[in-house]
């Protein structure tokens, strides 16, 4: 159908829609409009991403000069493929509407590893290993040494790209992962760099976050895109720690093991190099006298990764003299090195600050904070000119000449944890030095500044003003959507009892308690007798999971539990867990039904969706707080006190909430859908926890469901599968929840979308 | 001997039968036993009648075999063969052993649906108390008749029964007994032995090649039972245990499932991420560490529980969906795809397309083109969702029925004459007084009704089942004639006899 959304005409490519993805189209106009940012929280399965291309494309269209490209950003593989699919739906429509085909370029991006076509270095399993290999074939130096020996191995299709491939840009069309490497094995091109090369003039792109958050990688990729952007991030709810761990480091006695093992190749190297070709080197240190660093536009296949801080903290200098030759480069490494591991000999547990370490530094081993800045860019110059094809075995000493660029550039917003030993083995020393970033805003900031509009949104973003705070940015429009329904189709129960009044809950002094596991326990048994096909149940951690699983497994709960449904656990293992994921998935199509145990925050929790009889309940069993006993979490929460103004407690609160939010909010995936949501801890009841569900689960959670026994939490449940198995039409939701064109233009319906947008 | 006709499969002398000495024989399909000096039989039970077999323990005295049958009846031999009595029971156990799952199957088929016409008839269960349990007359004469569909089913049907799967509880349903000194007893059944086998190949396997030669059958389960295999927390470190390897061998059938990846791109966890962050980035190193050598005991025993429920599960699953598939296909498929894993790329993009496809559809967002399916039409969706409740009594003439009733007595009395000469007689017109005041003749059908509320309902039910029970005594007398062979001369004897006995008092 075409809308006019506020005299903007967007061609949505079905027949029907849901009255709040009208709504959110509206208020995404008026952040475009407004050249601002955006916070918008919407119910999973209302077509967030359809309404979002849809409107995004059709006001590229409008306003040519006023947005140039789109920039997609979402977490995982298949989201992104799944966005990418949605818009060639979008554009299928258009060209049908139209009559025309129209000249948009849209692709995904991804890593080598889901790009590469080249038969062997595709094969790798792992994506570090793709990348060191397609390096190894690529870079700049081995392919001038192929110019003088035509027998090293060379890819193929690199060349290929490298000899044609920029001079014809990619036929417009909308083009998934798949699609680009058939594109690439048709012409005989990388289809990697074809992507990297073609996102500067693609009108859309897709990718994944740490693309733009990463500065490792952001630098590399995304540094020459028009400002003149939309940034959208979808599924954003977990953004802040992805803005973190892009900039946090760690390092371990085996990290400075392997680094050391790392500089004494490098000295080998350079010795030989200096007996066989020393005008290398000296061309190297002429070229970092002048500070040539720009005139050496470095080939894209030589970056094996970029510098780790922010664009506009580079330094536009020369390196300084200290460590301009290689030797001496080498020698301050050695220097560091030893400053480090005298460092992890600790005994107890130290905390400083940037600065604090930066003194120490130079008390004790004189080493100054510039060429520290310069630590990761002088890295970068050595290996290249020592043609070092495998860069994938230096990963250790990247890491710690990138954490020296960190430290010494950053005075704010990170700190410097040295643990001797880990909290739960305090026998076993294993040193660890943790460089942690606390402050989210500083790897996000570029991107605020940069681009004119940033979307953040996502079915779970509550409490919506949480985020700009803490991502420090101001934004033109917060809202939250409601889901309009037919039938209520999503049931949250509190149940905070056990049938014998043990009040259940997962806090730390109950944690042991038998009456409590053996309640969950009877929770679990009495679901799995009533609900159809599949359940999943999240606990708050791993080791909770591993305990509840023994103990009811010594009490027999699990074998009773098993007459009822096979049972699956999700395991440290990724591989193991994909295995145990998709035998859950075969039983419960097969009609003998599961149930999948899993933790919140684990990889299952965030990544994977249980659409219909996939997950007809899932089960919260305790709040999942994050473990509160970590240094880092405490000088985060401090941090975020002293410069946010955000309590503890409410940060806390909401962490746990959002992984709850999403956990219970896997089971929903439309409105077509339906499932139970339950909250197994009587502290869910609480206004200040409640409060901070998302306003769509929030709504339905009346105050008889607040702190149920399992007993009454089965009846209702039953009643409740019984109403949702009926059959459920078309026509039940149309003019309710689902409009026609006609309905959509009606005066009373416009009034009445107003109103489930949410403003804060 | 009677038996010439049948082949004998054993014969064991010397066995006692009610302290009778006697010879025992196993043919092909019945197990007889006759007394010492006569050639009949006067014990005889079909394989199939026989629901198993149990044997004394072996310290005992006295070495015996008994025999439940399905009906609850015994019976017990005792082998008195001083010197080979052990040895002659077991040749006997280790045939019966091998012949009754022969049996069962079918008996079992029809014990089901005997079993499952009882439960969903209650008239029928009743009846089947009333004659069967107090043994007027015996299970088959009243299956005789009942179960004529299930015996004459078409042999193509029979064969194509849906295959069951296994219980997941299986191992579960294995309740351990104490025998009261210290010991456990685990009651093995041959369906759970099969489900054993058809999960556990690996059990299986070590089945064949251990019993009967280097251990009995009872000596392979009681070491599979106190195996660390059985029992899943424990950590299996013996390798004396001849489980260990089926351990083992489960651990690689665990490791190929996962080597060989998923089919299905969305929930493959490990392609999830786009770029993992490098090693040594990132805060999140809060997680224990996973290496074998930091962990507990527990913690390890914690972590085999949950892989073991992991296979386990894995292999009920597949146990249920292989479906008679031979070895060679699996081993073909398996191979294939192994060749799909080597080249992924042209195997993957159909499962993947279907797959997202699927993901971003919104089917209530388009128009709906599929064929009209008829819905369940339910008028009342409230008895549908809270289940049956009594029906209240009801009125069932209308209003309009009484209004026009009133009008019809309205315009006969209009109409009405008295015809004064053929009054009733006064005699005429007092007995009839009589006989309409409480206790006259015409009032006795307002006592009779009385009497339906006044007997307790036990004794109506009672009566009710006498009825159907006499009904169904006659029936089979009836359908004894024509008296043709001696058992229905016998049978007919037999009924009158009962029905004269227990029943006349009815008439």
């Amino acid at each position: 159908m075409k809308l006019n959304i506020e005299g903007l005409l967007v061609y949505f490519p079905y027949d029907y829609i849901y009255p709040e993805q009208y709504s959110y189209m509206l208020e995404l106009k008026r952040t475009l409009d407004a050249k601002g940012h955006g916070v918008l929280e919407m119910p999973s399965g209302t077509g967030k991403t359809i309404s979002l291309l849809s409107l995004i494309i059709a006001y590229q269209r409008a306003f040519p000069l006023e947005v140039t490209k789109l920039i997609y950003c979402s977490r995982t593989v298949p989201e992104i493929e799944k966005v990418i699919e949605e818009l060639r739906k979008l554009m299928e429509f258009y060209s049908k509407e139209t009559g025309e085909s129209n000249n948009f370029l849209a692709l995904a991006l991804s890593s080598r590893k889901n790009l590469c076509i080249h038969p062997e270095v595709s094969s790798l399993r792992f994506g570090k290993e793709v990348d060191g290999k397609c390096h190894s074939l690529t870079a700049s130096y081995i392919r001038a040494q192929r110019h003088s020996n035509p027998n090293l191995p060379v890819c193929r299709f690199y060349e290929e790209f490298d000899a044609v491939g920029r001079q014809v840009p990619l036929p417009p069309g909308v083009y998934n992962l798949d699609d680009l490497k058939d594109f690439g094995r048709r012409k005989g091109w990388c289809p990697y760099y074809l992507a990297r090369y073609s996102i500067l003039h693609a009108n859309i792109v897709v990718y994944s976050y740490h693309y733009l958050l990463d500065p490792k990688i952001a630098d590399l990729v995304s540094k020459e895109l028009a400002k003149k952007s939309v940034v959208v991030f979808d599924e954003a709810h977990n953004i802040d720690n992805v803005c973190i761990d892009s900039m946090s480091v760690n390092i371990t006695r085996r990290t400075l093991d392997r680094c050391q093992n790392n500089v004494d190749t490098l000295q080998n190297t350079i010795h030989k190099i200096k007996e066989t070709d020393a005008a290398k080197l000296r061309e190297e240190y002429r070229r970092l006298v002048e500070g040539l660093k720009e005139a050496n536009v470095a080939r894209e296949t030589d970056i094996y990764l970029a510098n780790p801080v922010l664009p506009d903290e580079i330094l536009q200098e020369a390196v300084p003299g200290t460590i301009r030759t290689a030797e001496h480069f080498v020698g301050f490494l050695r220097r560091f090195l030893e400053y480090l591991k005298s460092r992890l000999r600790v005994q107890h547990v130290v905390q400083e600050s940037a600065p604090q370490f930066l003194k120490d530094i130079f008390d004790k081993v004189c080493i100054d904070r510039k060429p520290l800045r310069f630590c990761a860019e002088r890295l970068q110059s050595l290996l290249r000119t020592l043609e070092i094809a495998d860069i994938a075995d230096f990963s250790a000493v990247t890491l710690i000449s990138n954490f020296a660029t960190l430290v010494s550039t950053y005075s704010q917003g990170f700190t410097i944890i040295i643990e001797p030993f880990e909290d739960r083995t305090p026998t076993i020393a294993n040193p660890v030095l943790h460089f942690s970033c606390m402050d989210p805003s500083i790897a996000i900031k570029p991107v605020f500044q940069r681009f004119q509009s940033v979307i953040i949104t996502s079915g779970t973003l509550s409490p919506l003003d949480i985020y700009p705070r803490i991502l420090d940015f101001r934004p033109v429009t917060m809202a939250s959507f409601t889901m309009t329904l037919a039938r209520t189709c999503l049931c949250p129960l509190i149940v905070g009892r056990g049938n014998d009044q043990v009040a259940l809950s997962s806090k730390f002094e109950t944690r042991e308690d038998f009456a409590v596991i053996r309640n969950y326990g009877n929770l679990l048994l009495e679901m799995s007798a009533i609900v159809p096909d599949g359940i999943v149940a999240f606990f708050t951690s791993y080791v909770y999971m591993e305990n509840i699983v023994a103990s009811w497994y010594e009490q027999g709960i699990l074998e009773n539990i098993q007459r009822n449904k096979l049972i699956f656990i999700e395991t440290q293992d990724a591989a193991e867990t994909s295995m145990a994921l998709e035998k859950y998935q075969e039983a419960c199509e097969n009609g003998r039904g599961a149930i999948l145990l899993s933790v919140a925050r684990g990889k299952v929790s965030e990544g994977i969706d249980f659409v219909h009889h996939f997950g007809r309940a899932v089960i919260m069993f305790g709040v999942p707080y994050v473990y509160t006993q970590s240094r880092i979490l405490k000088a985060r929460l401090e941090y975020l006190r002293d410069q946010f103004q955000i309590r503890e407690n409410d940060f806390l609160t909401f962490d746990a909430m959002r992984h709850a939010a999403q956990c219970v909010g896997r089971a929903i995936r439309g409105k077509t859908d339906y499932g139970l949501m339950i909250f197994a801890d009587k502290r869910y009841a609480r206004a200040d926890k409640r409060g901070k569900l998302p306003r769509w689960i929030q709504e339905h959670i009346n105050d008889g469901s607040l702190n149920l026994t399992v007993d009454e939490a089965v009846q209702l449940a039953k009643h409740f599968l019984r109403q949702m198995a009926q059959p459920f039409r078309q026509e039940d939701q149309l003019g309710l929840s689902l409009l026609t064109l006609e309905q959509l233009q009606s005066e009373e319906m416009l009034q009445k979308i107003t109103q489930i947008a949410h403003q804060t | 001997m009677a038996s010439l006709s049948e082949e004998v499969l054993l014969v064991v002398k010397k066995v006692r039968q009610r302290k009778q000495d006697g010879t025992l024989y196993l043919m092909a399909e019945r197990i007889a036993w006759g007394p010492e000096g006569k050639d009949r039989f006067t014990v005889s039970h079909l394989y199939a009648d026989i629901r198993c077999q149990k044997i004394s323990p072996d310290g005992k005295a006295k070495v015996q075999l008994q025999l439940v049958l399905h009906t609850g009846e015994s019976t017990t031999f005792h082998f008195a063969n001083e010197s080979s009595a052990l040895k002659d029971r077991e040749a006997a156990k280790e045939l019966l052993q091998q012949l009754l799952p022969k049996f069962k199957k079918k008996a079992n088929k029809e014990l089901e649906e005997k079993n499952r016409m009882l439960q969903e008839d209650p008239v029928l269960f009743q009846l089947y108390k009333d004659l069967v349990v107090s043994q007027v007359i015996s299970a088959e004469e009243f299956w005789a008749n009942r179960l004529g569909g299930v015996n004459n089913t078409d042999p193509t049907l029979f064969n194509n029964k849906q295959e069951v799967g296994i219980s997941g509880a299986f191992l579960a349903d294995i309740r351990p007994q104490t025998d009261g000194c210290n010991g456990l007893r685990y009651n093995l059944t041959a369906d759970i032995i099969e489900s054993i086998f058809r999960t556990y190949p690996a059990v299986k396997q070590k089945y064949s090649e251990n019993v009967p030669h280097n251990l009995t059958e009872k000596e392979f389960w009681t070491r599979f039972f106190q195996s660390h295999y059985f029992h899943r927390d424990r950590i299996n470190t013996g390798t004396q245990d001849i489980f260990s390897e089926c351990a083992k061998q489960d651990e690689k059938g665990l490791k190929s499932l996962v080597v060989q990846g998923v089919k299905n791109p969305l929930v493959d966890l490990l392609s999830l991420e786009d770029k993992t962050l490098d090693e040594g980035y990132g805060v999140s190193t809060t997680q224990p560490s996973t290496s074998n050598a930091n962990r507990t005991v527990k913690e390890s025993s914690n972590y085999a529980i949950i892989k073991r429920f992991n296979h386990h599960s894995a292999m009920v699953l597949a146990a249920g969906s292989r479906k008679g598939e031979t070895p060679a296909d699996q081993a073909s498929e398996t191979s294939s795809t192994d060749g799909n894993s080597r080249d992924s790329d042209f195997f993957q993009p159909p499962v993947k397309k279907v797959k997202l496809q699927e993901a971003i559809e919104y089917e209530d967002l388009q128009r709906e083109n599929r064929p009209k399916t008829v819905a369940l039409n339910l008028k009342k969706s409230d008895r549908y969702a809270h289940g049956p409740v009594p029906l209240q009594s009801q009125q069932y003439t209308t209003s309009q029925d009484i209004i026009n009733s009133v009008n019809y007595i309205r315009h006969e009395m209009a109409n009405y004459k008295p015809n004064l000469t053929q009054v009733v007689s006064s005699t005429a017109a007092s007995s009839a007084i009589v006989a309409l005041s409480p206790g006259g003749v015409l009032m006795q059908a307002g006592a009779q009704q009385a009497i339906n509320q006044m007997v307790p309902s036990e004794v109506q039910g009672e009566l009710k089942h006498l009825y159907v029970a006499a009904g169904e005594l006659l029936r089979h007398f009836w359908s004894c004639f024509p008296v043709n062979t001696p058992f229905l001369e016998e049978k007919v004897i037999n009924i009158t006899f009962i029905g004269v006995n227990d029943y006349c008092h009815l008439c």
